[in-house]
């Protein structure tokens, strides 16, 4: 009974997140690439949203630039797989936080205005740990 | 394992160990098939090295010309990054990556970046009316939105402390959408475009309550 109530819980989730607003949008795609949330799996395309919970994927010689509401800017190279885990971005109500992991792959970083309103809200993890952001530009390569 | 290190390594200041042990072991496990990838500063490692660590990490200036910071944690330790071109392994080791290296690894990734966003600030006269230096801003708003593949337009409204918090929540949301009004009305297109209020809880100028404040009276249109 108890696992039922819980893949009843994630479905729910799922779509919530879905529902949510986007909190940045795809700039430039090359190649393959794709953008999965919750359940569900798109074809990434220029204007494509991204939510709170979205994995970015990228194929062979791909790549992919997104924009996130807060002026953060990511471009991925080939074979990346990137999560958008944690994503706040209220000023007037304190709620400021950028949580994402880089599992494999390559990730260029340019800083948004979260981490000028609080520094050590932002945090890129890796496989082997994770960086801490305080406004800058930075390049991330994680290849097993 | 120290003993094993090449003689010249032996010369190099502690907080690089970590980094000299990992290319020795490189170097002894892999012979000497390949020029060496990378250095650790200091003119140590005239070996040949096999090959950087496949994963790292490089700090670049912003794209405003300033050098942040980023602090690399993991399973060696911690490492602070805050020097244009400083790198580090993502286990938190120093380590040098020559700039043929990183083009090879980044070009595309680097090609692939978005235009930067640009914000611009607009101020009010009085209640909801632009200034005439600001209104006459908004056709550069509109053409900097054409120059960008599915801009997405934020507009946030600001507003003085002056009056109740609620009072200006509402103004700066009047104000806010008064502005993105303007823009459609100009032939503004936006995949996407977000109308905020911060009210007075994101002033400009610091000042007390109840305060008149003509810089706080203003709407930022992100364009990105």
């Amino acid at each position: 009974m108890l696992r039922i109530f819980v893949i009843v819980y994630l479905v729910l989730a799922g779509h919530a997140m879905a529902n949510e607003l986007p909190i940045g949008h795809v700039k430039n795609v090359s190649g393959e690439a794709s953008i999965t949330t919750g359940e569900k799996k798109i074809k990434a395309e220029v204007g494509s949203p991204v939510h709170q919970g979205s994995r970015l994927e990228t194929g062979k010689k791909s790549s992919m630039g997104v924009t996130f509401n807060d002026e953060t800017v990511m471009s991925f190279g080939a074979d990346t797989v990137f999560t958008v885990d944690e994503y706040l971005y209220s000023p007037n109500q304190g709620k400021l936080k950028f949580g994402s992991k880089l599992a494999k792959g390559s990730l260029n970083y340019v800083s948004g205005v979260i981490e000028k309103l609080k520094p050590d809200a932002v945090t890129v993890g890796t496989p082997s740990g994770v960086i801490g952001v305080r406004g800058t530009q930075f390049l991330l390569k994680v290849e097993k | 394992m120290k003993t094993l290190l090449p003689r010249s390594a032996k010369s190099t200041s502690k907080p690089l160990t970590y980094g000299v042990l990992a290319i020795a072991t490189v170097t002894l496990l892999g012979g000497c098939a390949q020029q060496q990838a990378y250095s650790v500063p200091g003119g140590c490692c005239k070996a040949p090295i096999e090959e950087a660590p496949k994963s790292y990490v490089v700090l670049i200036p912003s794209p405003d010309g300033t050098v942040g910071e980023i602090v690399v944690k993991g399973a060696s330790g911690e490492q602070v990054l805050n020097k244009a071109g400083q790198a580090g392994t993502i286990e938190g080791q120093a380590l040098q990556v020559d700039d043929k290296r990183i083009k090879g690894d980044f070009g595309d990734t680097i090609a692939a970046l978005p235009k930067i966003p640009v914000h611009y600030l607009l101020y009010f006269s009085s209640g909801t009316t632009l200034s005439s230096a600001s209104n006459a801003l908004l056709p550069e708003i509109i053409a900097e939105a054409k120059t960008r593949p599915a801009v997405d337009i934020s507009v946030i409204g600001h507003t003085d402390t002056l009056s109740s918090d609620a009072y200006n929540d509402k103004l700066a949301l009047k104000r806010a959408t008064r502005v993105s009004e303007l823009l459609e009305a100009k032939g503004l297109k936006a995949n996407s475009l977000i109308i905020e209020s911060h009210g007075e809880k994101n002033l400009l100028v610091k000042t007390p309550d109840n305060t008149r404040e003509p810089k706080n009276r203003r709407v930022e249109v992100s364009v990105r």
